[in-house]
């Protein structure tokens, strides 16, 4: 008994996808100022005439507005994400060489947050308007109120400067030859501060989804009945509300993995991480505008196949919305 | 007094004690507001310097005459602060004000006309909330260009469908009301029906919608401004962290009064629009 995926479902993320793009080809296009800066990256006075024809020609800055629409996608349909003039590299190198580190810290802290908000939100519902409930919920809504950056920099100034526990910048230590174990390490020292950030972060949203889940669960008759016919609160706890409450959970987990992804643009920023979020910071600040397009594209794939995931992983968990 | 005397009073008092802790919410963010607010009108009275103007030498730390030192270029940075909360609250509440505006008009004519153009209007809306959020405000802000107006355009655009999700799914309850029928049946232009019974009805949760936008706009002002996409002459909380960071502050022992007021004030001018939506989420929908 699987689910066929919704065909509705996945004209919306196509739309999703058509909208990115034309975005991306109208934004350049449209905004005040010579559109080959804005294509390029860089002012016209640093390109040589022969760079300038070249992007005029491949672009087909010349062809009417639908021609070049029509080349824009012929370009991302074959994975040409175009070449990035400042960084004199093409920009799948430099999307491919960030990703990983993006990968990294976004996993991790997604696997940190889903265990602690799964947690304390289920001790939340089940302590419902004690003193435990309100002081957790109190403290939830302060931490959605932080400034995520904010965050990352008064972590680096307690743990990595006031304390010099942990490096205060970047993915690996530079210009070092670590092997092995001490290589490990390295990588991990530098990653803890940017996923403690990031997990503090996105506690609150699954914290939430998860009180507000189990309270809808514990209201149900089935589990007046499953008291009632004497079972212990341990086994209405696991047996009974447990399974019905993880599967919206798991759905708002997924999402927010495309979001965490977007939010790694400013925690990277303040870690001088070398992921994929640095990288928009890095064009933006550079005006590197075709680096940060494309980054804006694999930043909608990723929310995308998140939501597909949850898509998927839903009828799995909850057997109530499986169709025959 | 009889039993049930006695257990109808038991549950009124739990009932009357569960209604304190919203209103309880409510107020302290309504205080908090309040102060910043006030901080924000009186500034020229309260600040002791002119935050512009360069009135000591750079890089002090706190000291009598500058309580929170001064920055880069000498700058007081207490008094940049208590400047610092027009251009964060400001943008804040028009951003919302702009958002409410598109939210509430997709969401009654998308509630009032739920077929062909409603749907179509929701699946639009579904799919903004699909993009990914953060990285498109950099793109758009990107191109636009640093000023206030923008990234309260920016920022405006972006946050509207959350609310006109909401507020249309009221709309979509209050159409079937009897007095809505009775309205049409009499031949009340939808127009009328709409300005007159429809909207005023959906002003609880359109305030509630709006509240929490003010707090999402100014976190969002606030990293606009740190990745240095903000209006580069105004000063914000988020500019002050911007050159904070730049200048290295938070490596050094300048972070104690560089980098942690104005992320407080940040958290708590988001905190206190945050707190009163959630009071008034909780009159509308107890989740408590």
């Amino acid at each position: 008994m699987r689910r066929r995926i919704d065909v509705r479902r996945l004209t919306q993320y196509g739309v999703v996808v058509v909208v990115a793009v034309t975005l991306n080809f109208l934004l350049p296009r449209l905004m005040p100022g010579n559109p080959l800066v804005l294509i390029a990256g860089v002012d016209v006075g640093l390109l040589s005439p022969e760079d300038r024809a070249e992007i005029v020609a491949r672009v087909g800055l010349d062809a009417p507005l639908w021609k070049q629409y029509l080349r824009y996608w012929g370009d991302i349909v074959t994975g040409d994400f175009g070449y990035s003039f400042r960084a004199k590299r093409p920009i799948v190198d430099m999307i491919w060489s960030r990703l990983p580190w993006t990968l990294l810290i976004t996993g991790l802290s997604l696997i940190v947050s889903a265990v602690v908000g799964v947690i304390l939100g289920a001790i939340s519902a089940w302590r419902r308007r004690t003193k435990t409930d309100l002081g957790m919920l109190t403290g939830m809504i302060s931490i959605e109120s932080l400034p995520s950056f904010w965050l990352g920099m008064v972590l680096i100034s307690i743990f990595a400067v006031q304390w010099g526990l942990l490096p205060s910048f970047g993915a690996v230590t530079q210009a070092s030859d670590l092997v092995g174990w001490a290589h490990a390490w390295d990588i991990i020292s530098h990653a803890i501060l940017p996923v403690i950030t990031l997990s503090i972060l996105a506690t609150p949203g699954v914290y939430m989804t998860m009180r507000y889940s189990m309270l809808e669960t514990l209201g149900e008759d089935y589990i007046r009945t499953a008291r009632a016919k004497g079972a212990g609160e341990r086994r209405v706890l696991f047996g009974h509300v447990a399974r019905n409450t993880i599967a919206p959970v798991v759905t708002v987990l997924a999402i927010r993995l495309g979001f965490a992804f977007g939010g790694t643009v400013i925690v990277e920023t303040v870690f001088t991480y070398p992921g994929l979020g640095r990288l928009v910071f890095e064009a933006v600040s550079g005006r590197d505008y075709p680096v940060m397009q494309a980054a804006f594209l694999v930043f909608t794939a990723a929310v995308l196949a998140a939501n597909l995931v949850a898509d998927l992983l839903y009828p799995l968990i909850d057997p109530r919305t499986r169709t025959s | 007094m009889t039993v049930a005397d006695r257990g109808e009073r038991a549950a009124r008092r739990a009932a009357r004690r569960q209604s304190r802790i919203p209103t309880l919410f409510g107020l302290t963010g309504g205080l908090i507001v309040g102060v910043l607010i006030c901080g924000a009108v009186f500034a020229p009275w309260l600040a002791p310097y002119d935050p512009t103007v360069r009135v000591a030498t750079p890089f002090l730390p706190p000291s009598a005459d500058h309580l929170l030192g001064t920055n880069d270029i000498g700058q007081d940075l207490l008094s940049e602060m208590i400047f610092g909360a027009r251009v964060s609250l400001a943008v804040g509440l028009v951003a919302a004000t702009v958002a409410l505006l598109i939210g509430t008009t997709v969401g009654v004519v998308a509630g009032y006309y739920p077929k062909r153009l409603g749907s179509a209007m929701m699946r639009g809306v579904d799919v903004i909330l699909i993009l990914p959020f953060l990285p498109l405000l950099i793109v758009l802000a990107a191109y636009l260009g640093r000023s206030l107006l923008n990234t309260i355009v920016v920022i405006g655009v972006l946050i509207w469908a959350e609310p006109a999700r909401i507020i249309r799914s009221q709309v979509l309850s209050l159409r079937s009301r009897e007095y809505v029928l009775a309205a049409r049946s009499m031949g009340a232009p939808d127009r009328w029906t709409i300005l007159r019974h429809i909207v005023p009805r959906t002003g609880l949760l359109a305030t509630g919608s709006f509240v929490r936008a003010v707090s999402n706009a100014i976190l969002l002002e606030a990293a606009l401004s740190f990745l240095g996409l903000g209006d580069p002459i105004q000063k914000s909380w988020g500019s002050t962290l911007f050159w904070a960071q730049s200048r290295g502050a938070f490596l050094t022992p300048a972070w104690k009064w560089w980098v942690m007021p104005p992320g407080l004030l940040i958290m708590l001018a988001s905190l206190g629009f945050a707190l009163i939506a959630f009071s008034l989420e909780e009159r509308i929908n107890p989740r408590l």
